[in-house]
């Protein structure tokens, strides 16, 4: 008895220090071992958040990303090194296969060294483009740290980003100033929804190759706010991919240094941002999850709709047309370690839609209880006037939010013969259904005229 | 002291243009110009720009215009080359930006020349204005130089159509849609229904007055009953009965029930009906109708 508490002691121990919604299986892929001090807050940070590393060089013979066909890692760091290319482990197909087993990718690129092929053609499967020479970097004559980089204008000093727009959570937000050392800027197609600027550059940088013999900046690979120092992709499977522009900015020697920003002395909050990145990274936040849907319909007894998760998911398949439909969903969001309410931006909804083709409703929910760990959204609405198959559909799909997708199939019938109104309800058919009890008097009478009239002097002549 | 440090900082930022005169850029003889096009030289509108005040007016630039920004970047009061010359663009609606590079001379004299072909199709739909901004900087440790410069009033060809690209996917919240019920069956006004129905049911008294008038009596009832009581009342009760089973049936009942009471009350029916109807007949042979 002891020694099975013991054991379930252990598993609730291991899962709690297991911080990541996927797994802690961490692999970080570095070419110079050497280099891995100057890391070492990062590395520090992450093993202290329940991830366990392991560090390897591209070079190595038994680096692999799967293992028996499955992922041998959950969530993979690529850092710079000195050679061109990574290996046979780690060519654009292995790295993408990884996102399609749902492994997260983070990767940091840096203006030092060369960006090896197989990171580029990575890149640019995705839509994410950086600029093609080697040295290319983010100036910026306006928000640059004067201690550092006083005649380069390299290193940025950037607030921490804002939300994408008004309706998107900000999953990056932090107070201070982050150092963006020799960045390599990258810039985002415009067709996919699936990508998104983390870090965007102020609107007076620009990107430009330092090796360009020319003094002045011709034509610049992306200027301004389109330029984006850190961004991130998040496929349809919610696999995780971001793109760090300077793997300088992870390293130690910039998580808290003293800066001047425009003869102001500052001090760099890196170690936040780096934390702030790879909790989203590696679905540590941004992951939300669905609990209990249910849906039934209002019998009219009360109109006040169920706040609560005791009844059980023993959803109808079946409903009539314009009848009452209660419907509820359970969603929480994963929280560094735990599951928490979630509740959508303000001026952001989730949405259900009752649809059959498309949708005939598209309604917003909205959050009716909460419970320790999840928020139950919920709306009220009428069945359609319209029969067939039809769904519950909850996709909800944001920026840095996982997405939802949910669907519940339930028929709707039409009107039974006996759900009708009666025809005396319908005041325009009174007229006939006094047509039809005239007749009915009307026959009576004549039957009773036919059996007991006698005969008239009138009629009497009339027969003669 | 307290009190005094955000004005002091003030000072310093205002300040800072001209105790750093010597190491700061900006730029000297500024012109914008807006040519027609086929117009010859010198034809346009021309607008001398200030480094320290935007132009009061808007520059309006045509479908066929071009618009010719010429400068001296100059670092302190010196004309010298800047790394970074540019025209920036900025829709004060959606805040989109766009920069165009500045073709910097050795010298210091730099140019640019926009069209709308040059323009991304945002700006050229824009409502309000566009504010243009020059934007000057370079290494070292001169203060760079980024100041509203004018407003850009884009006129657009009303007639001319602009192939305006669709607008790409981005996940947010979408729109709500509310079914529209078709509209329920409706009934004429219960005044016209009521007069109607009153109508119809008056057919009975007129039929009645109409048969009185005709002759039509009760006055063998007595000898009917007293010849043949029990057939008479079964049969007139049967009829009666089968009507209030077709107002159930109507009200209540469904088919079920209808049937058997149906079939007892006809075969009561047809049992008395046939002695009562004898009665009837002996009747017609005495000459009684």
């Amino acid at each position: 008895m002891r020694g099975l508490f013991s054991v379930l002691l252990l598993a609730l121990v291991s899962a709690v220090s297991a911080v990541s919604s996927t797994g802690g299986r961490l692999l970080v892929v570095l070419e110079e071992h050497s280099e891995r001090e100057k890391y070492g807050v990062f590395f520090g940070d992450l093993e202290a958040r329940g991830f366990h590393l392991t560090i390897e060089s591209p070079k190595s013979e038994s680096l692999s990303l799967f293992k028996h066909g499955e992922r041998a890692y959950d969530h993979t760091i690529l850092l710079p090194g000195k050679s061109k290319g990574l290996g046979p482990a780690l060519t654009a197909n292995t790295l993408l296969d990884f996102m399609k087993k749902e492994g997260n990718i983070l990767i940091a690129l840096s203006s030092d060294h060369a960006i090896p092929t197989s990171i580029h053609s990575t890149l640019l499967e995705l839509d994410i483009h950086i600029p093609s020479d080697k040295g290319a970097l983010v100036v910026d004559h306006f928000n640059h740290d004067s201690n550092k980089a006083a005649e380069k204008h390299d290193v940025l000093l950037l607030p921490f980003p804002q939300a994408l727009k008004p309706n998107v959570k900000n999953y990056f937000a932090g107070e201070g100033l982050i150092a963006v050392p020799q960045a390599v800027g990258q810039t985002l197609g415009n067709e996919s929804p699936l990508l998104a600027p983390i870090l965007r550059a102020p609107n007076t940088a620009y990107s430009y190759n330092p090796k360009d013999e020319a003094d002045i900046v011709e034509d610049p690979f992306a200027v301004g706010s389109q330029l984006n120092l850190v961004s991130a992709m998040q496929a349809h499977n919610s696999a995780r991919l971001t793109v760090v522009g300077s793997a300088e900015m992870l390293q130690n020697a910039w998580f808290a240094e003293k800066a001047t920003l425009a003869g102001k002395a500052v001090k760099t909050a890196n170690r936040d941002f780096a934390a702030r990145l790879t909790e989203w990274t590696f679905k540590e936040t941004g992951v939300v999850k669905v609990g209990k849907l249910i849906h039934y319909q209002d019998e009219g007894v009360s109109k006040k709709m169920n706040t609560s998760l005791a009844i059980p998911e023993h959803n109808p398949t079946i409903y009539r047309i314009k009848s009452d439909v209660n419907f509820q969903i359970e969603i929480s969001e994963y929280s560094q370690d735990r599951l928490a309410p979630f509740l959508p931006a303000p001026g952001d909804h989730v949405q259900l839609e009752f649809s059959m083709l498309s949708p005939f409703h598209r309604l917003n929910l909205s959050p009716i209880s909460q419970t320790a760990n999840s928020t139950i959204f919920g709306v009220s609405f009428k069945t359609p006037d319209q029969h067939g198959i039809f769904n519950f559909r909850v996709n909800y799909r944001r920026p840095f939010l996982t997405s939802i997708e949910e669907k519940r199939q339930v028929t709707v019938r039409h009107f039974a013969h006996d759900e009708w109104p009666r025809s005396w309800q319908i005041s325009g058919a009174w007229v006939w259904i006094g047509g039809i009890w005239v007749t009915v008097a009307g026959f009576v009478a004549f039957v009773a005229v036919w059996l007991y009239s006698a005969p008239t002097e009138k009629s009497v002549k009339k027969t003669q | 002291m307290k009190l005094l440090q955000p004005f002091v900082s003030t000072l310093l930022l205002v300040g800072s243009g001209v105790v750093s005169a010597a190491s700061s850029w900006g730029f000297d003889d500024a012109t914008v110009t807006v040519q027609a096009k086929g117009a010859g030289v010198g034809a346009g509108t021309k607008e001398k720009l200030s480094p320290n005040t935007p132009l009061s007016k808007s520059v309006s630039l045509g479908a066929t215009d071009t618009l010719k920004l010429l400068l001296t970047a100059v670092d302190g009061k010196k004309a010298k080359r800047p790394h970074q010359a540019f025209l920036t663009l900025t829709d004060p609606t959606t805040g989109l930006e766009e920069s165009f590079v500045l073709n910097v001379k050795e010298s210091g004299k730099g140019k640019v020349d926009l069209t709308h072909k040059d323009l991304p199709v945002q700006f050229l739909t824009s409502t309000k204005p566009i504010v243009a901004s020059i934007v000057i900087g370079s290494f070292g440790s001169s203060t760079p130089y980024n100041s509203k410069a004018f407003e850009l009033d884009i006129a657009r060809d009303a007639n001319v159509p602009l192939a305006i690209p669709e607008k790409p996917l981005r996940y947010a919240v979408e729109n709500e849609i509310h079914h529209v019920f078709r509209q329920d069956p409706q009934s004429p006004s219960k005044m016209i229904t009521i007069v109607f129905a009153v109508g119809v049911l008056a057919a009975v008294p007129v039929l009645l007055g109409a048969w009185a008038t005709l002759g039509a009596n009760a006055n063998h009832l007595g000898k009917a009953m007293g010849a043949a009581p029990l057939s008479h009342a079964l049969f007139v009760g049967s009829i009666l009965a089968m009507e209030g089973i077709f107002f159930m049936y109507y009200t209540s009942w469904n088919l079920f029930q209808t049937l058997p009471a149906a079939a007892v009350v006809g075969v009561v029916a047809f049992l008395s009906g046939s002695r009562a109807l004898t009665e009837v007949q002996e009747r017609r042979l005495a000459g009684l109708r």
